[in-house]
């Protein structure tokens, strides 16, 4: 009896052994996944952009704005970096339309004369998941400190937003990179280990149909997973989109993510030799993704190192764009950049997908 | 069987004959024996890891409508030779023509008169029979009646038109395969290649898988079949090509094969009561290679069996011998192929050479 469980034993780890990419995304796949994980949530937020103004007519700055300036720039949690980084404005205008575009996360109103009882106005963007309670409860603690007697007005600009909404526009990004990932690279090697694809080259169809086919199936594919979160969100999560350009929007970043992730797939399957290979290393590369996507945690929480990867992480442009059409009714000024990085991701991608997949033809 | 061209091997000389009455789609029926491919010292080396010969200066020709047998033992090159004439693979020297189009230059076109059925089936298992056949008849670019049409026609043909819409999972190594075969050759093409059809298949599917072929054959198809069974040869090949390490060792039709093996012919006569006066008898026919006496029987090999038996029957008369039983054997393929390499069909298995199939 124990002979045949050694043998079986033998042979699992003789094949466990023999497949080093797996073997290594095995061994290192959770330590990979303490590090970012653990620096994606964990990580504490410091350097929130943060105006301060000083209520119209403004003459000279009062005492208590300089204060207010000089103590919110110091305020720190014990042994962190400061907590904001302080931008002054000339006037509110010029504030809310700095925290309309994004720009800063919220701003602080202070009263244009000392008399008791002016109160303080804090603004603050609340699409964001912690960092606006963060700021209320920070600058109210400054403003104690500092004995100011007025009240604090706290006005959320985009309304009160559940974490399910926050999340929720996130999800949809990763019903994209998930389906086309998991479900679509995986196919593509099956079809290819079963001499499926080899099948469709001695038939006079082209090679440039094949590959056009294959981009066009998984984006659809890829596209409809994205819209159906889209439309579970706005059921379930009560997300609003408010005109049809926000509506067009939203379909060109879905449209978009859609076909670059799916270059993406199609490059990446054509390298991998093996199934195994290709999904242990998906499945980090798809964590890795998500978790600097900002999708369920700010990014301003992350560390520098892995504020590095956001720059560079499609998913995070995607995600942002998202948040800011749906949630804060935001239009091309501000997803513009966004667009034009996703625009570039899938270019990209797409010469890649050929470029590689032709190679598997040859 | 028809009596195919009497051509053994030798390189083309000035055949001009390819070039003539082929453009376009109408193709002169009486052409039959026009050559459908040409070979011309066709050589694949193999540098990755070492150097491997696959395929060393062939040439041949495939006359138009018959059944082309290629064998050989396991990395004979049979498999890297199909896989140059479907165009998956360039050849390291040499030229092949198919029909009039050269693989290297004009593979689009040669993959549109060409239909191949690879050894490991490339059906998609998820899908079902009829949609399998209908993805292929849009590869081939026919248009929608067609495919309609072309499709219930070759399910009628294999008898897989009441499964038309089941998943090919759930169907037996035999449908499937016919499946396939049939798949290749939804578009009526000039070429039907078929690489080791009946592999893994029971006897009764066998034949089922034969029959097939014999009928696609019919409809003036040529086909080119690889083959490690000589059954399959001996009963569908018009012609036969031998290859052995890249070489091409052998080609001829079966009669013609038969005969280059000295006293191929086996006869056995029983016999009650023996008269060594007889061998000498036998002996003085020309025909015969040899006479040998044991187990009461008397084992003669001969060039001619059949037009020998007479004589032979006649001089046991002359001596007396009563004959009790009486048997001629034929060479067979395996014979032929053991007296071309001095070796044995199966303990030849070279290492197999070179990406057969290649997973990137």
């Amino acid at each position: 009896m124990l002979r045949g469980a050694v043998a079986i034993f033998r042979r699992d780890f003789k094949k466990f052994l023999s497949t080093p990419i797996a073997l290594f995304m095995t061994l290192i796949f959770p330590i990979m996944y303490l590090v970012i994980f653990g620096n994606a949530i964990g990580g504490s937020i410091t350097g929130i952009p943060l105006g301060v103004v000083q209520e119209q007519p403004y003459i000279t700055p009062t005492p208590l704005y300089l204060a207010g300036r000089e103590a919110l720039s110091l305020y720190h949690q014990p042994d962190k970096p400061a907590l904001f980084s302080i931008r002054a404005f000339s006037s509110e205008g010029a504030a809310s339309q700095a925290l309309g575009l994004g720009e800063v996360s919220g701003y602080v109103v202070f009263p244009s004369d000392v008399a008791p009882n002016r109160s303080t106005k804090l603004y603050v963007d609340s699409s964001e998941y912690t960092v606006p309670a963060l700021i209320q409860s920070s600058v109210a603690v400054v403003l104690v400190q500092l004995g100011a007697m007025g009240p604090l007005y706290v006005d959320n600009v985009y309304g009160t937003i559940d974490y399910l909404q926050f999340f929720g526009v996130g999800v949809i990004v990763m019903a994209i990179f998930m389906t086309t990932m998991m479900g679509g690279g995986i196919a593509l090697i099956r079809d290819r280990e079963l001499g499926i694809i080899e099948g469709y080259l001695v038939t006079p169809v082209k090679r440039s149909s094949i590959i056009l086919g294959m981009i066009g199936s998984g984006t659809v594919r890829a596209f409809l997973a994205g819209f159906l979160i889209f439309i579970v969100d706005i059921v379930v999560a009560g997300v609003i989109v408010r005109t049809p350009e926000q509506f067009l929007l939203v379909v060109t970043v879905l449209f978009m993510t859609s076909i670059g992730v799916t270059s993406l797939v199609v490059a990446l399957a054509s390298r991998f030799s093996n199934q195994q290979e290709y999904a242990s290393s998906i499945a980090f590369f798809n964590l890795l993704l998500f978790m600097t996507s900002g999708a369920f945690y700010p990014v301003i929480g992350m560390p520098d190192w892995l504020r590095w990867v956001t720059v560079i992480n499609p998913e995070a442009y995607a995600v942002h764009a998202l948040r800011s059409i749906i949630i804060r009714g935001q239009g091309l000024s501000v997803v513009g950049t966004d667009l034009v990085a996703l625009l570039i991701f899938t270019i990209g991608a797409i010469l890649l997908g050929i470029a590689t997949f032709k190679r598997t033809l040859e | 069987m028809p009596p195919p061209a009497q051509e053994s091997i030798k390189t083309p000389g000035l055949s001009l004959m390819a070039t003539e009455g082929s453009m376009g789609e109408k193709r002169p029926d009486q052409e039959k024996s026009r050559s459908i491919i040409r070979i011309e010292h066709l050589s694949k080396v193999f540098s990755a890891h070492q150097v491997v010969v696959a395929v060393d200066d062939v040439s041949f020709d495939v006359m138009q409508g018959e059944i082309f047998g290629l064998l050989g033992p396991n990395g004979a090159g049979k498999s890297t030779l199909i896989r140059i004439l479907t165009t998956l693979m360039m050849p390291t020297s040499g030229r092949a023509i198919v029909d009039v189009y050269d693989v290297t230059k004009d593979q689009e076109k040669v993959r549109g008169v060409i239909g191949v059925c690879p050894q490991n089936s490339s059906l998609d298992l998820e899908l079902s029979a009829y949609d399998n056949l209908d993805f292929f008849g849009r590869l081939q670019n026919l248009n929608e009646d067609t495919i309609k049409r072309r499709v219930w026609e070759l399910l009628e043909m294999v008898g897989l038109s009441d499964r038309a819409d089941a998943k090919v999972s759930t169907f037996s190594g035999g449908m499937r395969r016919k499946l396939e075969i049939v798949r290749a050759f939804i578009h009526r093409p000039l070429l039907l290649f078929l690489d080791e059809p009946t592999i893994g298949l029971d006897p009764e599917s066998r034949r089922e898988v034969w029959r097939q072929i014999s009928l696609l054959n019919t409809e003036n198809t040529t086909i080119i079949l690889t083959t490690h069974y000589m059954d399959e040869a001996e009963k569908l090949c018009d012609r036969i090509a031998f290859m052995d390490q890249g070489r091409l060792i052998a080609l001829d039709t079966l009669k013609q094969l038969q005969k280059t093996i000295p006293g191929g012919e086996k006869i056995e006569v029983g016999f009650v009561h023996f008269n060594d006066a007889v061998i000498d008898a036998i002996k003085s026919h020309p025909e015969v290679r040899g006479v040998e006496v044991k187990g009461g029987k008397v084992h003669i090999s001969s060039q001619q069996g059949t037009s020998l038996l007479p004589a032979i029957l006649d001089d046991f008369e002359r001596y007396s011998i009563g004959v009790t039983t009486l048997s001629i054997r034929h060479p067979s393929l395996e014979d032929v192929f053991i007296h071309l390499t001095g070796k044995d069909f199966g303990e030849r298995d070279a290492p197999v050479v070179g990406p057969s199939r290649r997973v990137p």
